[in-house]
């Protein structure tokens, strides 16, 4: 999206109005005539390996790693959270004893767009268990046997499971008016609970009866059976924990039978990489007052989504970033749309670079990265496929891996042929990120922090509410402010909604 | 060539680059050996859905409580 400035070529000179190359705003100069490098040339000039290099994984890899090092997590911006998830019954379990997410929301300031501040999500994994899966009698759902085929793996759940009796939900929501929902596809599944109630296995536990490590398997549900209690789960970008101790990708065997699955860590961000579209942002942070008046250019309008949020109680819209922390909103959802021009501009859709075991590129995507009842977000799916044993993570999320010391995997799919060397490359970016954390530290973290409240308050502002919609894994209309409550520097949990101020 | 700074090493001199303290500076520090103080809650680190653990009868699990939430919506009904 561009940003109208003082006159009417002022959008083409704004270069901080785009971000950086990945809004493909770039205007040939007509002094230099250079290969086209406008967003309709993607993938059909010489010129066009830049652009595939810089939807790289490794990339973002390299970059998450720069900003853990360089620049370092800002745990000022760090914000533990307990969620608890409402009821619908109304009848509200016993304090101490509900049903809980717990999380972790990142703050990272970024300099000149948004609001300021990048938020990621990290919901910490083994939330769901499958040991609460149970048939109509009772029957916990371990594996009980797995078929397979060249790209994935069949997982039958123990059970008596039929048209009635159907796997329950989330796993598979029967739903009046439509097809069911299976809000939990695009999780990572991990056989990784031995015994109903147990601790969830890590990589380095033993079994006691012959001292060897257990292992375990983690793969992508991709679909869910629901009457005949199938699972089926994606092997190219399965990962392994083996008895030796080294993560292994793909994984070289299949899940345990008699075990159950427990779901893995899942994170989200704000960031216009991860969600895979530009917000209006409608000052510079530079320090510059000047009012813009957003616009979207015609050519750049694509086929997609927009999001708007309103006041369940007037109908009223209400897309202010700076919030109550009892003003809960609803979420309204524009599906099958174009972009709304000023606000929303989605990058579209481009080629998935995965290939199948059949060695078959997938195609164009869809351009619809969710799928949508009542106007409202059922479930979010991605315009990646996973990468070998990743999901597509921004360089956030790979900055908070990174800072948790889980060093992820090195994404295969380093670029080989650039412009410049990768050394040049690399390093133009420390001395970037050098410049940018200065930067950053020196102004954006008290301006930005003036545009944009913190968790929980922002948790319903257009950027973020989406997100966490995909973090939680919850209908948008369940994430009530006040079902959170956030944890101290001394551990304490206090409710933000009620009033209640961390320890001081 | 030696050089003119003074305190410089010569080329090929043994020096002892370790700060050696003293005895009353060893005395006074007391490292390994001072008290710890700490105050607040201690952090419970929970790994998923293990903090209600063992459930008691008629209580909801995270997975059951995330179906009912999705079950209620496809239904059409809100939190409570």
């Amino acid at each position: 999206m561009a940003i109208k400035g003082g006159n009417s070529f002022g959008a083409f000179k704004n270069k901080g109005a785009a971000f950086g190359t990945f809004g493909a705003q770039d205007i040939p100069d007509i002094d230099k005539i250079k290969p086209i490098t406008t967003e309709f040339s993607k993938g059909s000039v010489p010129n066009s390996i830049v652009r595939m290099d810089r939807e790289s994984a490794w990339s973002r890899w390299r970059r998450g790693y720069e900003i853990s090092t360089a620049v370092g997590i800002q745990h000022a911006l760090t914000y533990p959270f307990e969620y608890q998830i409402p009821s619908p019954d109304g009848t509200p379990p016993a304090e101490g004893r509900q049903p809980l997410i717990l999380g972790v929301v990142q703050g990272f300031f970024t300099a000149g767009k948004e609001f300021g501040v990048h938020w990621v999500g990290c919901r910490i994994g083994s939330i769901l268990r499958f040991d609460n899966v149970r048939d109509s009698i009772g029957t916990p759902a371990t594996i009980a046997s797995i078929t397979e085929d060249d790209e994935f793996w069949y997982v039958q759940l123990a059970g008596s499971w039929s048209t009635t009796n159907p796997l329950p939900p989330p796993l598979y929501v029967p739903n009046p008016s439509g097809d069911p929902i299976k809000p939990l596809l695009g999780e990572i599944l991990e056989d990784r609970i031995l015994a109903v109630g147990g601790s969830p296995i890590t990589k380095d536990t033993l079994d006691p009866s012959t001292s060897k490590r257990y292992g375990y398997v983690q793969a992508i549900l991709i679909d869910v059976d629901g009457p005949n209690g199938i699972l089926k789960l994606q092997k190219s970008s399965s990962f392994e924990a083996s008895p030796d101790n080294l993560y292994l990708t793909p994984a070289t065997k299949t899940f345990s039978v008699g075990r159950f699955f427990t779901v893995g860590t899942r994170y989200a961000c704000t960031c216009q990489d991860f969600s895979r579209r530009s917000y209006s942002f409608m000052m510079n942070l530079e320090g510059s007052e000047k009012k813009r008046f957003p616009f979207t250019r015609p050519a750049l309008l694509k086929y997609g989504r927009s999001e708007v949020l309103t006041d369940p109680n007037t109908g009223s819209v209400n897309n202010s970033a700076m919030t109550d922390a009892n003003q809960n909103r609803d979420l309204a959802l524009t599906t099958q749309s174009i972009d709304n021009p000023g606000v929303y501009n989605d990058f579209g859709g481009r080629y998935l670079r995965n290939f199948s075991a059949a060695r078959r590129a997938e195609g164009p995507t869809t351009f619809v990265d969710y799928t949508a009842k009542n106007n409202q977000i059922t479930s979010y799916t991605d315009y990646w496929s996973p990468l070998l044993d990743e999901m597509r993570y921004c360089k956030h999320i790979y900055a908070l891996r990174f800072e948790e010391g889980i060093l992820p995997p090195e994404p295969s799919d380093l670029p080989f042929a650039t412009e410049e060397s990768i050394t040049e490359w690399e390093q133009r970016l420390v001395y970037e990120m050098s410049v940018t954390n200065k930067h950053i530290n020196d102004m954006q973290a008290v301006r930005g922090m003036a545009l944009m409240d913190v968790p929980p308050k922002n948790f319903q502002s257009p950027v973020m509410l989406p997100m966490m919609q995909k973090l939680l894994n919850v209908p948008a209309s369940f994430i009530r402010l006040e079902n959170f409550r956030m944890q101290d520097k001394t551990g304490a949990f206090y409710n933000p909604s009620a009033g209640e101020y961390p320890a001081n | 060539m030696s050089t003119q700074q003074i305190n410089m090493a010569d080329f090929g001199e043994v020096v002892e680059t370790r700060y050696v303290l003293s005895a009353e500076q060893l005395a006074a520090s007391k490292f390994g050996f001072s008290e710890v103080y700490y105050s607040g809650s201690p952090t419970l680190y929970s790994p998923g859905d293990v903090v209600n653990l063992p459930y008691e009868t008629g209580e909801t699990s995270t997975m059951q409580a995330l179906g009912n939430a999705w079950a209620a919506y496809a239904s059409g009904i809100g939190p409570a």
